[in-house]
Order: structure tokens, then C-alpha cells, then sequence
């Protein structure tokens, strides 16, 4: 998990700093202009946002729209929705994830290499491939048009127990050996002994999870079929734009998918650390 | 010790394996299933009925159901390679600019990359359809600065296939630079301390030792983005609704209309096993092309 160590700087032409370091900043400003754009039309007046040539920096920064945002959609409602979900969908995974991470990483049993690629090859799996038979599977047991039918199909995923066994693998055998002296159970040396050793990995995961289940779009309104109450905001945004449609409601628009990117985002820039861990985890352990 | 617990094994693995079988491996099985059935998704399996390979002849044949399948499956072939062409050599160019030492900011750059992905797809899609507003949008403002007229971006049937490849690429490329960054730690400095010493350009040493080192890096940024890539669902959904003109009714979009909105499961399922099958061509492919370079 420590950062390499790097390639010895090698000696250029200090032209070829100023170039780089501009391309960088041209790069970074490219990327963060749609956000910057996004923030500052929620905070426009209707006339503004119309403005041909575009107004950059709105003159009277206003929080209208976001008052807007609260009238034509449950704001709140659709935030606890989607905080359930992702929080419950990411909970789970997290225990499934480990126990399984756990068996593949320090266990052997007849048939683990098969079953082991046969869930891996799982997360390479477009969601689409399943959602027909899914969407009436859920149907019929009853947890259409709610949170849990949104919930439940997600409580484990591949990527989880992959990224699991990756860490779990390098946790010392003796440490695992002498609690069992002790007497611990299996499931009390997961939870109290390899967990906490791993728990930098941990966080990865239920980060990625969190982020990953507060932004999926696809399945929640297949399985909602219409049930604003159970809207996450994800799908509470596209009514924004069915609302009166046209230019005037951009403000709107902006302001609602301001208040979706948010949670996300902050998580993101205080624990970044974490995502590039879980990427990289994924990418050059196996 | 490891025989003792194979008890524990089965409890460990109970929880994963059940719902991974039951919520993706089952349905998977039934979509194969299905593709070979006429059936409502209204009612239940036991309603389908036999029709062999009847749902794949009609996909894959002139009626206007083939007609519209075909160009579905083609328009994501478009927007799956031209995603990957301008993801893969962006994420090493971004890659390279966050993992060196001449100039401070890499961690800076990195950030900002990926912060992007942070945010919901819905958003992104929202966003960009407004950044792309042929008048008060900034993009054609911006290119007015540059002295280039104002594009259509997602009104016309020739750039709007491309102009959610752009809204995505904006969306992913970050997430591939960190791969790009995982695998450049990999390759061992020692290597460009001989080749500076042995005089390689800077060039030379991108050439000869970044980029064959990169190659299996490569080979997953490629597999993952075109996974993602088939995935493209919600500016599609949400802003041209697979217009204009069909140009970006792409395969996702499309199963789910035919398969959820249109009620027509077999034939839904035929087209997402059809799916299936171009994955697996293609990643095989893939995987070949790679071990062959590897074998030389």
C-alpha cells in the first residue's frame, strides 16, 4: 500500500518544464471546467443562464434554483433514499465480501480455483445481460417498486471479494494460527484479527461500494417503475428535466445535479487516498 | 491446517456464493434460457414458450426489428472503439504527466482527473447537454474563441454518437490514469537509468521501455473499457432518447426498451446474448493479440 519508490528524476531542458507544467494546468482546467460550470449556473438568475454570449461568473449569485430544486422534487426524501441504499447495498457487501475474501485467501478446499474465476468472470458481466430475468425475478418475490428491491440483488459483488482475497492474502498466517490456539472462533479471528489488518483496504472497498451504489441509475429505475417515494436523487434528477423543458430550467437542473454530485465528491477529495488504493489493488496485485 | 476448515469454508462462502448465484449466475442462465422462448416479461417463466432459434432470426433479419437491432449493435461497436482509442493513449499521456518529478502538481492533477468520477453519470449527462447547447452552450462559445463555427453536438445524427463518447471519455479518463500510474510503478527505474546512461532520448526510452512494459496494463485498461463502454445508458436515456435519427440508440438503451418497456423478453434476451458473445470475440481477441506480442 506504500507509494514505490520512483524513477530517478532524469536531467531535461528546463523548456520542457514550462511546457509540461503547462500542459498540466491545460489538462487540469479541462477536466474540472464542467463542475465549475455546473456550480456556478446553479447559482445564476434564469436570464443569465440564457445569455448568448454565456455569462461566466454570475453577477448576482442567487440560491433560487435551489429553492426551485425543493418544490418540483422531494429533495430530502430522495437523499435518505439514496443514503439507504447506498449505505445498506455497501454494509453488505462489505461482510460478504470478507468472509468470502477470507475462505479463497486461507482456505484450501476441492474446487476453490473454479469456483474463484467463476465469480471473478461475474464482474465482467454488463448488468444489462441480466436485468430482463432480474427485473421479473425481483418482481415475483415481491420487492418490486422499493428500497430492498433495489438492495438486495447487490449485496455481493465479485469485485469485492476479489479485491478481499488480494489483501486478506498477505496477512501472516501465524497471527491467524495463534488466535486459533486460543480458541477463537473463524467468523471472531475475521471480525478482530484479520480485519483490522486490512482495514485500509476495507475502506476502499465500502468507499468504491458507496460511490458506486449512490450514483447506479440503471437498475433503480428499472426496479422502482415509478415509485417517486422510493426515488434515489439519481433518478429524482431526470424528472428535473422533463420539467418544463427547455432552456429556462437550467439553473434547475444545475442546482439538482449540484446537490447529487456533492456526497460523492466530499467523500471523495477527504479519502481519496483510498479509491486510488482499491484501483490500484485491483489492477497490479493479481 | 488448511483441511480442518473446510467446514468454515462453506459457512464463509455461503453468504457471496448464494446471492452471486442467485442474483447474477441464475439470470444469466435465464437470459440464455429465454433467448430460446417467446415470452412476455409481464408474465412468468413458466409461460415461455419453445421457438428455437426464431428470436435470433428476427434480430438478426430484415423485418425492422433486425433493422433496429443491427444498428444498435453497431453504434455500440463504434462508441465502444472510439471510446477505447481516445481513453487508452489519453489515461498514459495523463499517467505520465502525474507520475514524474520535474513538476510539482501530479497529485494535484490526479485528483482533479478523477474527482470526475465521482460524479453520478446522471449528472454528468445533464451537465453535458447543457455545456453542449448550440447557442448558450460554453463548448460553441469556446470554439468561437478558437475561430471554429458551432458544431450541432448531440442535434445531429453524425456528431452525436461522438459527442457522448467525448461526455464519457470527460467522465472515465481518470480512473484509467490511475491504472496508467499503477502500472508505470511497476516498471523498475533501473531500466531508465541504463538506457539515460546507454544516451536513449527520452523518446526512445517511451518507446522501447514504457510502453512494451505498459502492454499488460494495457491489455485491462482495454478489457474494462470496453466493458464499460457497452454500459452507456443514461445520457442515451435521458437527453436524444437513441435520436437523432437513431444514431445513438445504443445496445443497452435498447434491450431495456425492448426487453422492459416493450414487454418483449425473448426477443430482449436473444439481443443480450447476442451481447455476450461479441464480448467474449472481442476480449479473446483481445487476449490473443496480446500473448502473441508476448511470445515474440
Amino acid at each position: 500500500m506504500s507509494t514505490p519508490a520512483r524513477p530517478p528524476s532524469r536531467k531535461r531542458p528546463s523548456g520542457n518544464k514550462a511546457l509540461l507544467a503547462t500542459a498540466m494546468l491545460l489538462v487540469a482546467v479541462a477536466s474540472a471546467f464542467p463542475l465549475a460550470w455546473m456550480v456556478l449556473s446553479s447559482l445564476k438568475t434564469p436570464a443569465e443562464t440564457m445569455q448568448v454570449p454565456p455569462v461566466w461568473i454570475p453577477h448576482t449569485p442567487t440560491l433560487d434554483a435551489y429553492e426551485k430544486v425543493a418544490g418540483v422534487i422531494n429533495v430530502g426524501r430522495s437523499m435518505w433514499n439514496s443514503l439507504v441504499i447506498a449505505s445498506v447495498t455497501t454494509a453488505g457487501i462489505l461482510v460478504t465480501s470478507m468472509m468470502a475474501g477470507y475462505a479463497f485467501a486461507k482456505y484450501s478446499f476441492r474446487g476453490r480455483s473454479l469456483l474463484f474465476s467463476l465469480l471473478i468472470a461475474t464482474m465482467f458481466l454488463p448488468p444489462i445481460v441480466t436485468l430482463i430475468p432480474l427485473y421479473r425475478m425481483v418482481g415475483s418475490i415481491g420487492l418490486n417498486a422499493s428500497l430492498a428491491g433495489i438492495i438486495v440483488p447487490n449485496l455481493a459483488n465479485a469485485f469485492g471479494i476479489f479485491l478481499m482475497r488480494q489483501f486478506i492474502a498477505g496477512v501472516p498466517d501465524d497471527l491467524i494460527d495463534a488466535a486459533r490456539m486460543d480458541g477463537a472462533s473463524e467468523l471472531l479471528i475475521l471480525f478482530k484479527i484479520v480485519a483490522p489488518s486490512v482495514a485500509p483496504a476495507i475502506a476502499a472497498l465500502a468507499l468504491f461500494a458507496f460511490v458506486y451504489h449512490w450514483n447506479s441509475y440503471l437498475w433503480p429505475l428499472t426496479v422502482l417503475q415509478g415509485n417517486a417515494d422510493a426515488y434515489p436523487i439519481v433518478i429524482s434528477l431526470s424528472r428535473l428535466l422533463s420539467y418544463n423543458r427547455g432552456a429556462v430550467n437550467t439553473g434547475l437542473v444545475m442546482a439538482g445535479a449540484t446537490l447529487a454530485v456533492l456526497p460523492p465528491l466530499v467523500l471523495f477529495v477527504f479519502l481519496q487516498r483510498f479509491f486510488v488504493d482499491s484501483i490500484v489493488g485491483s489492477a497490479i496485485k493479481g | 491446517m488448511a483441511k480442518a476448515f473446510r467446514a468454515s469454508a462453506g459457512i464463509m462462502l455461503a453468504p457471496a456464493v448464494t446471492l452471486i448465484g442467485v442474483f447474477v449466475l441464475l439470470p444469466m442462465l435465464l437470459t440464455i434460457w429465454l433467448s430460446f422462448r417467446d415470452w412476455s416479461t409481464q408474465t412468468p417463466f413458466s409461460e415461455a414458450s419453445f421457438v428455437g432459434l426464431g428470436n435470433f432470426q428476427e434480430i438478426l433479419g430484415p423485418t425492422s426489428v433486425g433493422r433496429d437491432f443491427k444498428s444498435a449493435l453497431l453504434n455500440t461497436a463504434v462508441y465502444t472503439a472510439l471510446s477505447v482509442v481516445l481513453i487508452l493513449p489519453l489515461s498514459v499521456v495523463f499517467g505520465l504527466m502525474v507520475y514524474q518529478r520535474e513538476v510539482a502538481g501530479g497529485t494535484a492533477l490526479r485528483t482533479v482527473l478523477f474527482s470526475t468520477y465521482m460524479v453520478p453519470m446522471i449528472a454528468v449527462a445533464l451537465v453535458w447537454s447543457k455545456l453542449y447547447s448550440p447557442s448558450e452552450g460554453p463548448l460553441n462559445q469556446l470554439l468561437g474563441l478558437v475561430g471554429i463555427g458551432p458544431q450541432p453536438w448531440l442535434s445531429s445524427p453524425r456528431s452525436a454518437l461522438v459527442s457522448i463518447v467525448l461526455l464519457n471519455g470527460w467522465q472515465q479518463v481518470g480512473y484509467f490514469t490511475v491504472l496508467a500510474v499503477a502500472g508505470l510503478t511497476q516498471i523498475p527505474g533501473s531500466l531508465y537509468e541504463a538506457a539515460t546512461l546507454d544516451g536513449a532520448s527520452g523518446q526512445e526510452q517511451f518507446r522501447f521501455i514504457t510502453l512494451p512494459l505498459l502492454r499488460r496494463t494495457l491489455l485491462f485498461s482495454a478489457v474494462i473499457a470496453i466493458i464499460n463502454a457497452v454500459q452507456v445508458f443514461e445520457p442515451v436515456a435521458l437527453i436524444t432518447q437513441g435520436g437523432p435519427v437513431g444514431s445513438t440508440n445504443v445496445l443497452t438503451y435498447h434491450i431495456r426498451r425492448v426487453g422492459i418497456e416493450r414487454a418483449q423478453g425473448g426477443l430482449g434476451s436473444a439481443m443480450a446474448v447476442m451481447l455476450m458473445l461479441s464480448l467474449i470475440v472481442c476480449v479473446s481477441a483481445l487476449f490473443s493479440l496480446v500473448n502473441r506480442k508476448d511470445g515474440e
